[in-house]
């Protein structure tokens, strides 16, 4: 009878262990992060965006600066400017699964909307290399002008959009690696980003950004504060990072015109959203740290302590 | 023996580091000094011995901030900017002055990269500002 009655204890226990962990897989989420390399001592910051905190530090190659996020296949990209490498991280382990040897520097990154590809800008040898995701190798080149800095790829028009630094210009190409338009950007371009029928470029030397219109190729130019290294639009305000100013220009996209200026970290240079949880991520150089910001009333809500010289140079948060 | 081995491997190491380009520098340095934040800010907002080689670009008497923008075209770094902060130091009577400068080298083609012309001579030369810098700034304050 005893012996009966521990069994019927037992299993009791170990089936609703088991309806436990039957909801805990259903309905655990694990929570939204973000990716932040961290070019001064080599690691990649991994910040939990509900807890507002550092949840794991990877060790990745040397100088990490470009970064891109496949959400659909959960792996992040970084390219390592020191080491001439790109790491490859498993966000589910936030373990580096791979890691792909280049013979250059791996400047910024991007990838194509179904993620098969991933775009890196060959910053000494003027080209655009392609990965192929599945098979993690590269694949593919273009050629294209000086000193590639940002890429960015558009969705509408399937267009691969790319800076020149040195040649203070733009270039479009289309899916079949042509060049399709050369555009006269300000001096200095370097953070590119586009979205529907625009691109944006971040003209360092000239404390302005360019608007592009990828539908009829007219220019707009829009004054910000100093050294802006990046954009980013969300709804009808853009966002660009002043990294001499160490404050963030916001701009209204129906009057193309800056509406004000809010304060970052030092040297704030690169930035993101996560769009369900109304967050604008900063990275900040200069403090080591990311600032984040709420998009509905553009408030700091907290500044986080990250690694040495904090940049993600592209796409960093896992949506 | 064992040590000078370890020494070279370090330094190749970090020569390797270097030898790459689109790498902006950092130089961060502070002192402290016995003189409430408020007053050590009146000091450092008006003193001139920078005047030389470098040019007040902007200052923010809220948070105790003033930026700076090289003047001196001679030295072997590049796009140099810098600001110096005045924090709080443990007690109300001291402060933390730091300077951080950001900069590149003054080569941004492609490696080889001429001697002189790379990351770590880019880095010793802005030392070289930022350190007597921070030690004249000390003897101001002090003595007021």
């Amino acid at each position: 009878m005893i012996n009966q009655n521990k069994k019927f204890i037992l299993i009791t226990l170990i089936s609703f262990l088991l309806v436990l962990i039957y909801f805990y897989s259903t309905f655990y989420k694990e929570n939204p992060k973000a990716y932040i390399t961290n070019q001064g001592d080599n690691t990649v910051s991994v910040v939990d965006l509900v807890a507002l905190e550092v949840i794991k530090t990877i060790k990745v190659g040397i100088a990490p600066l470009g970064i891109t996020i496949l959400n659909k296949k959960n792996l992040v990209f970084v390219g390592n400017v020191g080491t001439d490498d790109i790491s490859i991280i498993d966000t589910r382990t936030d373990q580096i699964i791979k890691t792909i040897k280049l013979n250059t520097a791996p400047l910024s990154l991007t990838s194509n909307p179904d993620e098969s590809k991933v775009y890196v800008t060959d910053w000494f040898k003027n080209n655009i290399l392609i990965i192929s995701v599945d098979e993690m190798k590269v694949i593919d080149s273009i050629e294209v002008g000086k000193t590639p800095s940002g890429i960015a790829f558009n969705e509408k028009y399937s267009y691969l959009i790319v800076t020149n630094r040195d040649a203070n210009s733009v270039e479009v190409y289309d899916k079949n690696k042509k060049l399709i338009k050369k555009l006269p950007t300000g001096e200095h371009p370097f953070g590119v980003y586009t979205k529907g029928k625009y691109a944006y470029t971040a003209n360092v030397y000239n404390d302005s950004i360019t608007i592009i219109n990828l539908e009829d190729w007219t220019t707009k130019i829009i004054k910000v504060g100093a050294h802006p290294y990046n954009v980013f639009t969300h709804q009808n305000l853009g966002f660009v990072t002043n990294t001499v100013d160490d404050s963030l220009s916001v701009i209204d996209l129906k009057i193309s015109k800056e509406i004000k200026q809010i304060y970052t970290g030092e040297t704030p240079e690169n930035l993101d959203v996560h769009r369900k949880l109304n967050l604008l991520v900063v990275t900040n150089w200069g403090s080591d740290s990311i600032s984040v910001y709420s998009l509905k009333n553009l408030k700091l809500i907290k500044e986080i302590k990250t690694g040495a010289q904090s940049r993600s140079f592209g796409e960093f948060i896992l949506q | 023996m064992r040590k000078f081995i370890l020494a070279l491997t370090a330094l190749v190491f970090s020569m390797s580091v270097f030898a790459h380009g689109p790498t902006p520098q950092k130089v961060q340095e502070s002192i402290t000094v016995n003189i409430a934040p408020a007053k050590a800010w009146s000091v450092v907002k008006n003193f001139t011995d920078f005047n030389k080689i470098m040019k007040t670009r902007s200052f923010d008497d809220e948070i105790m901030k003033i930026k700076y923008e090289m003047l001196k075209k001679d030295g072997p770094f590049s796009d140099y900017n810098a600001y110096i902060i005045v924090k709080k130091g443990a007690n109300d009577n001291e402060s933390v002055i730091q300077w951080t400068a950001r900069f590149y080298r003054i080569y941004k083609l492609n490696p080889p990269i001429p001697e002189g012309q790379d990351d770590a001579t880019a880095v010793a030369a802005v030392k070289k500002i930022v350190k007597p810098g921070l030690v004249s700034l000390k003897k101001a304050l002090q003595s007021k």
